[in-house]
């Protein structure tokens, strides 16, 4: 037990200096930029640049840090938050490999399937991105655009994946799956626009309250 | 030459990438071996790489079409350097697009003023630098507070197992919803389509499960996922192609 919490104490070390090194580096594209080129942004049109920006980016980073970290475990927290794509990606994939090497994600095996699910993910996330800048960038836009035969398949990306994701989770978790969709589609169909970062609050506290009533009267086990 | 694609912005973008790769690499390396400490078989930890590599090709493509819609704007470079390092699909667009707006112009037309694109990358860079802000202060506090609650629930008896399956299920099943009724920022609105690949990809799940419980098939199980997902993508391409357009392309949203 006590080795175990070593790793867990030197896996928050870690991931903290790893989150500092990747703010001075994310920090440090537009300061060389600006240096370099000598093009500070004006003050006052950046201040209402990010006035626009971070009321809406800066909740999301509080709700997205306090419902991912209990999921994702701590290896796949801090990668995640760098690499980014959580919700359309680093999220499901982690999600997936857990519940195929059947292991559960409070557990330290879940933590160490989550870390690495998420590495591959993020390697190869990196990897397609730049082989498809540097290689395919004159040929995507065709296989993208508006009238490619293909578009259909990546503007559809998202019902395809989550809805593999959700089938697996759904049969085995039937009675307690109802509820939150219920509550998604109700939700949406008064407020169609909502981000579905903001949704995913809703749904999550709608299906904790649901299965803890649902477990209280006996209906799951 | 073009600021926004000059060496200068290239050696910035390998830096990035470097950065992600060996952090990446970091972690992957301190969990194997930690896994292997504690008994986990090698082969389920390289099924787990497999799959998920497997995974995100799909997905990684249309991030990968995001950064091209950006680059009209603001050149190739800078798109693929925020959505290496925690840009997200759809945050990025709306970044750029308000940066944009402040500045009088918009994501249709190209930035040919230094300090334009300046102004906008520093934007994108301070919205999304905020999570990283957060987790050296709060996700060790959250994880002891989760271990917390993990072991008085097991005191408890099931109920934590069954909250788990609950908070994934939420997850999910917001995106789900968001398929059947809501209007995304990033894709079409709900509609014939969004629902049939939804179906179709939950169809293909509960197949492939059966077939590897029915026939044993335990080195299928990690493809199930990666195969529906491209099964259901297909599908959409193929009903894009045959059903009459206005059924297609119908929405109820």
């Amino acid at each position: 037990m006590k080795e175990n919490k070593t790793y867990f104490d030197k896996l928050h070390t870690w991931g903290s200096i790893w989150s500092v090194s990747a703010l001075a580096v994310l920090f440090a594209i537009p300061l060389v930029f600006s240096i370099y080129h000598n093009a500070f942004p004006e003050f006052k049109v950046l201040l209402k640049a990010l006035a626009a920006v971070i009321p809406i980016y800066w909740s999301t980073a509080i709700i997205e840090v306090l419902t991912y970290t209990p999921i994702m475990g701590a290896g796949g927290t801090y990668l995640s938050f760098v690499t980014g794509n959580i919700t359309n990606l680093k999220l499901p994939c982690a999600m997936n490999a857990m519940e195929r090497a059947n292991v559960k994600g409070t557990s330290e095996e879940g933590e160490i399937i989550s870390t690495i699910a998420i590495g591959a993910s993020a390697i190869t996330t990196t990897i397609v991105i730049a082989a498809g800048v540097l290689l395919f960038a004159p040929v995507l836009p065709h296989i993208t655009a508006e009238d490619s035969v293909l578009r259909p398949a990546f503007e559809y990306v998202i019902p395809a994946l989550f809805g593999a994701l959700g089938a697996s989770y759904f049969a085995k978790y039937w009675k307690i799956s109802i509820l939150p969709i219920a509550a998604g589609i109700i939700a949406y169909i008064f407020a169609p626009s909502i981000p579905v970062g903001t949704m995913i609050f809703v749904t999550i506290v709608v299906s904790l309250l649901g299965a803890f009533a649902m477990f209280k009267l006996k209906w799951v086990k | 030459m073009d600021f926004k694609t000059d060496a200068l912005m290239y050696i910035l973008a390998f830096a990035v990438i470097a950065f992600v790769i060996a952090q990446s690499l970091f972690f992957m390396i301190k969990a194997w071996r930690r896994g292997k400490e504690i008994g986990i078989e090698e082969r389920k930890m390289k099924q787990t790489v497999i799959s998920s590599i497997l995974f995100t090709v799909a997905p990684a493509v249309s991030i990968l079409a995001t950064v091209l819609a950006l680059a009209s704007a603001l050149g190739i470079v800078l798109p693929w350097i925020r959505l290496s390092v925690i840009g997200n699909l759809a945050y990025e667009t709306v970044a750029a697009e308000n940066a944009l707006s402040v500045l009088g112009s918009s994501l249709s037309k190209e930035i040919t003023d230094v300090r334009q694109f300046s102004t906008v990358a520093w934007t994108m860079t301070i919205g999304s630098c905020f999570p990283l802000v957060l987790l050296p202060i709060f996700c060790k506090k959250i994880h002891r507070a989760m271990g917390k609650a993990a072991s008085k629930s097991k005191a408890a008896g099931a109920l934590g197992d069954i909250l788990a399956a609950a908070a994934f299920i939420g997850i999910i099943a917001a995106f789900i919803s968001r398929s059947v009724a809501g209007v995304p920022s990033d894709g079409p609105s709900a509609g014939v389509m969004s629902v049939a690949t939804l179906l179709s990809s939950m169809i293909f799940t509960i197949a492939l499960d059966n077939l590897c419980r029915k026939k044993n098939l335990k080195k299928l199980e990690p493809f199930v996922l990666p195969i529906a997902m491209f099964g259901a993508m297909g599908i959409a391409v193929l009903l894009t192609q045959v059903l009459p357009a206005e059924i297609a392309a119908y929405t109820w949203r």
